[in-house]
């Protein structure tokens, strides 16, 4: 006990006795401020201590030594805490030399629903001049191999990816044949509605090993509210097709995310159950994107930030828990933020990276008849004017990272 | 200059508050209101203009003046930070392979 005290007071930090490293910090209430590093390390520090660290004359050695231990001060003459940091750093940022992992292509404009929310430009069914042709195709594929990536995603979007599965097939095949020259690790991802697979597709997305990424906002009579389609059995559709991909894929193969409208914010319990019922492990709450045509019409978002937040709560609380009743279910956002804070391995979420997930995170090509304002974080590629059709930010609708 | 109703002034003495950091204050508070930065001798002034109506500007003064406090918190630390904060940048990024002395060799 005497040697461990002697060991303490030694190393004792007398006032002024430290360097401040680099930090941010920011007042979290009156009370506290809290304070980070460039490698997101964190610590709440109570206001007046922080200006008395700031200054020199602070003498609580429990503080100092956390902060020491977070690498927010160091001794002067250290030369630690510095190269530590720079290994956590360049750690943070392993992806970059990579560059885009994730390459979107937008099949079709074409959609046989008409969502409320929808910010796409979407075409009738019939208009098959909206289709991405295979010259548009292939010049995306020859774009994304070119990437220094080991690992390339290929997300087919629309529009409904389905109703052009011809070029789908044709892409997939050409990109494996393309691999064996380049012998990366690809995945194969359909952002689809799920209303139109049939036996065919099924059998080649199993052949293949392609995923699924649907949308099911909740209940039935809510969902079918939200997503419109000819004999209003959107949800009908969606479930069937969510079961065909898990019996006949493996239920890792088909995941899905909600869009929250005003008719959903009273409902968050119901619509995690519908997950629930259906063997689904994860959720994406998600308010609705405030990007292009999705502005104009009449289901923009209708609520505020503060019935958002009030909504995301009642839902988060409720997945806490279903997990202390045994019932497994991420929220897929709070996921995602919670490994930024808490560790070094960055998950990639290409609408939550800095630098920014624009054109280093993904890649998007479209049709050249495209009109849509993208939402998320990519750079659009069109064939005829092979320069970027919309710089706005681009949500990957498989929305986990770039690979 | 006249001040509406609603306006209201808060100044700062030129020798402890930098004119950076009166702008990035007042980006900072762009959610609550505009700000309007004059220099009259050794102060500048800043004059509050809310973005709704009915907002007490005593509110605003206070808001502004914190975060006034905060800029120049952040503009001190990250000076006395920079040689440290080059050094780490230089460790994470040396053997990358970006330069060109390191592609040569």
């Amino acid at each position: 006990v005497t040697a461990l005290r002697l060991s303490r007071e030694s190393s004792a930090i007398a006032p002024g006795g430290w360097q401040l490293l680099p930090l941010r910090f920011h007042r979290f209430d009156t009370e506290s401020t809290l304070l980070t590093n460039l490698v997101g390390e964190h610590v709440f520090v109570p206001t007046h201590q922080f200006l008395a660290v700031l200054d020199g004359t602070c003498s609580d050695q429990n503080m100092l030594a956390e902060l020491r231990a977070k690498h927010l001060i160091q001794l002067p003459g250290e030369r630690l805490p510095t190269e530590l940091l720079a290994i956590k750093f360049r750690t943070r940022l392993r992806r970059l030399p990579d560059s885009t992992g994730l390459h979107m292509f937008v099949v079709t404009l074409r959609c046989e629903h008409t969502c409320r929310y929808c910010q796409v430009s979407r075409q009738s069914s019939a208009k098959t001049e909206y289709d991405m042709s295979e010259e548009t195709a292939s010049r995306a594929l020859e774009l994304a191999f070119r990437s220094p990536s080991p690992h390339l995603k290929i997300e087919f979007q629309g529009g409904e990816p389905l109703l052009n599965f011809p070029l789908v097939r044709w892409i997939v095949t050409r990109a494996k044949l393309l691999n064996q020259e380049h012998g990366k690790k690809l995945a194969f991802v359909i952002a689809t509605n799920l209303a139109l697979p049939d036996e065919e597709i099924l059998d080649f997305c199993q052949n293949e090993d392609v995923y699924f990424s649907t949308s099911l906002d909740g209940p039935e009579e809510l969902h079918n509210t939200n997503r419109r389609r000819p004999g209003q059995d959107s949800w009908e559709k969606t479930v069937t097709g969510i079961k065909q991909v898990q019996g006949r894929l493996g239920d890792d193969h088909v995941s899905a995310l909600m869009t929250t409208t005003e008719a959903s914010l009273q409902r968050p319990t119901e619509i995690i159950d519908t997950y629930a019922k259906l063997g689904l492990q994860h959720v994406f709450l998600r308010p609705i994107s405030p990007y292009g045509f999705a502005l104009r019409r009449r289901g923009g978002a209708g609520y505020d930030v503060a019935r958002w937040l009030a909504f995301y709560e009642a839902g988060l609380d409720h997945i806490i828990e279903l997990n202390r009743r045994g019932i497994p279910m991420v929220e897929t956002y709070a996921a995602i933020v919670a490994k930024k804070i808490f560790t070094n391995n960055d998950p990639g979420y290409v609408d939550l990276t800095s630098p920014a997930g624009i054109g280093l995170g993904a890649l998007g090509a479209c049709s050249p008849r495209c009109k849509t304002t993208h939402s998320g974080s990519a750079t659009y590629v069109t064939a005829a004017t092979k320069t970027s059709c919309c710089q706005k930010s681009f949500s990957s609708h498989s929305k986990t990272r770039s690979h | 200059m006249s001040i509406d109703a609603e306006e209201t002034q808060v100044s700062f003495d030129r020798v402890t508050v930098d004119l950076d950091a009166l702008q990035r204050a007042a980006y900072a508070v762009a959610d609550a209101m505009s700000v309007d930065i004059t220099v009259a001798g050794d102060r500048f002034t800043c004059t509050l203009y809310p973005r709704e109506h009915g907002t007490d500007p005593s509110a605003l003064a206070h808001r502004m003046r914190t975060e006034v406090v905060d800029q120049t918190l952040r503009l001190r630390i990250a000076k006395e930070t920079e040689p440290l904060r080059n050094l780490i940048f230089a460790l994470a990024f040396s053997k990358t392979g970006l330069t060109e002395d390191e592609i040569q060799q």
